[in-house]
């Protein structure tokens, strides 16, 4: 809590030395504009949902490199480390938020997580943040928020070279070329990123992070036709490349295990734009996108090499219609249809294809209804082939109190469909205990497969259950206030409550003989999030800003409120061994959530080409795994240890053409082996670019 | 084996007010059983129980034991060798997580048990219409086995097992006696290894049980 105090005594003591007031945003961003609210541009200040924008100048300067670098210094986000780095806001985990590219959603989660080290943030032009459901708009898998990487899509002409290297042999180079020819603006972007990894226990066979290698190569064009009509194009592959070594000690025996697992993926993105008249414009989107991953191991000895393919191809045409109908009042409506289909040999044999296919309408009105009061309502229709059709609607208002303060509020419903996995999937782990899990579309089958093969002990209750699934379905309220105090301090206040249900968990349905257990999938679990997230920020002499964010968050699973205050929820005093009652107030809530978390920055730049950044992260103590057999987080060793980390940069114009950047992360050598495995500790680096 | 009571630990923990109401309950208890000896109503703890513990590694990896159970016997708080398997000596069987009782498809005593949700101290009498169930093994136990399911539960992240607590094993005995059992830990020297031991050291410890058992020798089923 030390760490909170001294964040407010520096917003207080940036307010007390305002003498000298400036009167431009500390939130340079509420001149910004933002898409991904409205699904149409808006001034982020008229925004009635909690939104942000972090512009390509604030990514620069932090030094980031990749999706998560940026986003872990954003308040109320945690960037998770399981399957990837995977992105927590307003307590929901990555599985229920939604990553798009220019609008479009990119696919290829392991284990419901999407991987955000996988994209290059460098020659973009800025990043959308929305919190809170958006189903109304994007549909599934926008329950905790959604996050759109805008590309830069001008043609003002630039040839820029940068290449970075730091610790651990990490190298980054990047090309960022854009022209215009004739009436064509072209954009091209090439990145290149490895590195040779780290081992945080010194004498382990297997590095914590393997040696990858990582690249992106991406083009857009946009030429207008005649006066209405515009078409524009998206092109890229990312693909990725990782090391494997796996050491598994057996009976005494270490088995070591080398291969690779590697990644491809494919956007294609071809739109055209029709501007009918002064009120009404019209666009017609496709999108093709397949990613492709694979892992590839040989063992020496008896269990034979792994060999993990999985192949998902995802295609959208969506038409979408804006209409301003008056001044006051404009609707946005359109429609689409996805065809998503999965080819993997965690599920089937590869020659079989599992398909999936959405068609869905979506409408949204906005009206002034007063001078100062904004009202926006809308609506999304899913309608599945493989599971239930959903409902998702939202209303939001904004009240401007004067031009210094506004008041938000907002609900909405979000939800996130079964995925692949949780339909199709047929695994069956050999290395450790043979335990199977099976998606429910298969489970009836696979478990009359090795029933008539004798292999089965038991099925249990849970069996006669397994149905069709439904979708996860979220309600969120959101509620806040945005103000500019007297002394310059842009405040944003936010509330938000978002209650889930239907949550998807895995459960047992069957024993088999060699007591390897079946999992499948179930709609069982009830939770959730709320709290509050408060960012504040100053600019000093036009040359300093300094920011602070601020995150307090109670999560829970509902069931588990209901049957502690039932008295059937236990813990152990592990000294004596005496079980007693728990208590709500010792519950605490869902693993990997941070009660506390906060950031501040300071950013001096001399906007001559001189600048430094100074950013100061704290996150509170989150729970891991249980220790006393309740299942749940109660005691305080079932936490990891809340900590601070700092940053910091150094950048410097050398005339017209060159820039020189140098930074450090962690520049107290935080790490915890156990918990923060992604972390590797103090990490420094240097960049060079140069603009031909 | 050793044996130890364990009720003076317990009553440090409680409060000096507790401690007395205790001592005038259990005083009264005693009048009204006069009869009664005083062992019925004193809980034992029994420590690191091998119950067929590691021997070797499968062919698909998965440590493996011998697949005998442990046999003990409540009545006499000692353990039952194997070859008695046939017979009322024993009261409960330990094989890995499983727990059988003499009876059903495991034994040709009486027993039975149900798993009771409350903690070992407030259940002082067998509630009246409690069910007890018996072993019908493969298809199912009266002590539920699986994750979750009875008496443990297994941590898939640290791959540590630890008995869940506010549970109790309600117990009849081969001869158709009650106890109350309680599993206070799975692995040798009664305490889990830390959860970034090594898979052989979290194999080799594990299958030993520690755990309390009040046994009520008149037949009631009040303890």
């Amino acid at each position: 809590m030390k760490y909170l105090v001294f964040l407010f005594c520096l917003l207080i003591s940036s307010s007390l030395a305002a003498q000298v007031n400036v009167d431009s945003s500390a939130f340079k961003q509420l001149d910004d504009v933002i898409v991904t609210a409205t699904r149409s541009p808006r001034l982020l200040a008229n925004v009635s949902i909690p939104a942000s924008v972090i512009s390509a100048k604030t990514i620069y300067q932090s030094g980031s490199l990749r999706l998560n670098d940026i986003l872990s210094e954003q308040s109320g986000i945690v960037i998770t480390d399981n399957f990837g780095k995977g992105i927590q806001m307003q307590g929901l985990s990555s599985d229920y938020t939604l990553i798009l590219l220019n609008g479009e959603p990119l696919i290829g989660r392991t284990g419901g997580v999407f991987d955000l080290s996988r994209i290059a943030i460098r020659g973009i032009k800025k990043i959308e943040i929305i919190k809170g459901p958006s189903s109304s708009l994007y549909g599934s898998e926008a329950m905790g928020g959604v996050i759109n990487i805008i590309t830069d899509q001008t043609g003002n002409r630039k040839t820029d070279l940068a290449l970075r290297y730091g610790t651990f042999n990490t190298v980054d180079a990047s090309i960022d070329v854009a022209r215009r020819i004739k009436k064509m603006d072209v954009q091209f972007f090439s990145n290149y990123n490895h590195s040779e990894g780290y081992s945080l226990k010194p004498n382990a066979l297997q590095k914590t992070v393997e040696p990858f290698w990582r690249s992106t190569q991406q083009i857009t064009l946009s030429q207008p036709l005649g006066s209405k009509w515009k078409f524009s194009l998206l092109a890229r592959h990312n693909n990725t490349f990782i090391n494997n070594t796996i050491a598994v000690t057996n009976g005494g025996n270490t088995i070591v295990s080398r291969g690779f697992e590697k990644s491809n993926e494919y956007n294609l993105n071809p739109s055209l734009h029709f501007k009918i008249n002064k009120k009404i414009s019209t666009s017609l989107r496709g999108y093709l996108t397949e990613f492709k991953a694979m892992q590839e191991l040989k063992i020496k000895d008896a269990f034979g090499s792994y060999d993990d393919q999985f192949s998902q191809k995802y295609r959208r045409i969506e038409n979408q219609t804006d209409w301003q109908i008056r001044d006051q009042s404009s609707l946005i409506f359109g429609a689409g249809y996805v065809s998503e289909s999965v080819e993997s040999n965690r599920y089937d044999d590869l020659s079989t294809k599992r398909k999936n296919a959405i068609a869905y309408l979506f409408f949204q009105h906005e009206e002034q209804l007063l001078e100062n009061l904004t009202f926006i309502g809308g609506m999304r229709y899913d309608d599945n082939q493989v599971y239930a059709s959903v409902v998702s609607p939202k209303a939001a208002f904004q009240y401007k109190i004067s031009d210094k303060v506004s008041f938000n509020l907002s609900y909405g419903k979000g939800f996130k469909a079964p995925d692949f996995r949780q339909l199709f999937l047929n695994f069956t782990n050999l290395a450790a205990g043979s335990y199977s899990v099976f998606g429910t579309d298969v489970a009836r089958d696979e478990i009359k497969k090795l029933s008539d093969a004798n292999l089965i002990d038991q099925t249990t209750a849970a069996f006669n259950n397994v149905s069709i699934l439904k979708p996860e379905i979220s309600g969120g309220l959101n509620a806040g206030i945005k103000m500019k105090t007297l002394n310059g301090i842009d405040v944003n206040i936010n509330f938000f409550r978002n209650d889930i249900s239907n949550m998807i968990v895995t459960d047992i349905i069957a024993y088999k003989k060699n007591a390897g257990q079946v999992f499948s999938y179930f709609n069982l679990k009830n939770a959730r999030t709320q709290g509050v997230e408060i960012e504040a920020g100053k600019k000093v002499l036009n040359t300093i800003s300094l920011k602070a964010g601020f995150q307090y968050l109670s999560t829970a699973d509902k069931d588990v409120l209901k049957a502690i205050k039932a008295g059937t929820v236990f813990e152990r005093n592990l000294a004596t061994g005496l079980a007693s009652r728990m208590t709500i107030s010792e519950y605490g809530g869902l693993p990997y959530r941070s009660k506390f978390s906060a950031n501040a920055k300071a950013t001096y730049d001399n906007n001559k080409g001189l600048f430094t950044t100074v950013r100061i992260f704290y996150r509170g103590r989150w729970g891991t795994n249980d220790i006393d057999g309740n299942g749940l987080i109660n005691r305080t060793d079932e936490y990891a240890k809340g900590n601070v980390q700092i940053n910091a940069s150094l950048g410097y114009k050398l005339g017209d053409r060159w820039d020189v950047m140098a930074g450090v992360d962690n520049i107290f050598d935080y790490k915890d082996i156990q918990n923060l495995p992604g972390n590797p500790g103090r990490v420094g680096y240097a960049t060079l670019q140069i603009h031909l | 084996m050793k044996t130890k009571n364990k009720k003076q630990t317990k009553m440090r923990k409680l409060s000096m007010a507790t401690g007395m109401l205790m001592a005038v309950i259990f005083i009264v208890s005693c009048k009204k059983e006069k009869v009664a000896v005083v062992e019925t109503v004193t809980s034992k703890t029994v420590t690191s129980l091998p119950a067929d513990t590691i021997v070797g590694i499968a062919s698909n990896g998965q440590p493996v034991g011998t697949g005998k159970y442990s046999f003990f016997s409540i009545e006499t708080n000692s353990a039952v060798a194997s070859v008695d398997s046939n017979s009322k000596k024993w009261d409960i069987g330990l094989r890995g997580t499983t727990i059988i009782t003499n009876a059903g498809t495991s034994g040709p005593g009486s027993g039975g048990a149900f798993v009771y949700t409350g903690t070992f101290d407030e259940l002082k009498t067998i509630p009246a219409d409690s069910t007890f169930r018996t072993d019908n093994a493969p298809m199912s136990y009266a002590i539920p086995t699986g994750s979750n399911k009875g008496w443990y539960i297994l941590d898939f992240v640290t791959n540590l097992l630890s008995p869940i607590p506010g549970r109790v094993m309600v117990i009849r005995t081969a001869n158709g006696k009650y106890a109350k059992v309680e599993i206070l830990n799975y692995y040798k020297g009664g305490v889990n290894p830390a959860a970034n031991a090594t898979d052989a050291e979290k194999s080799s410890k594990q299958r030993f049980y520690t755990f309390r058992f009040t046994y009520q020798s008149n037949g009631t089923k009040t303890f």
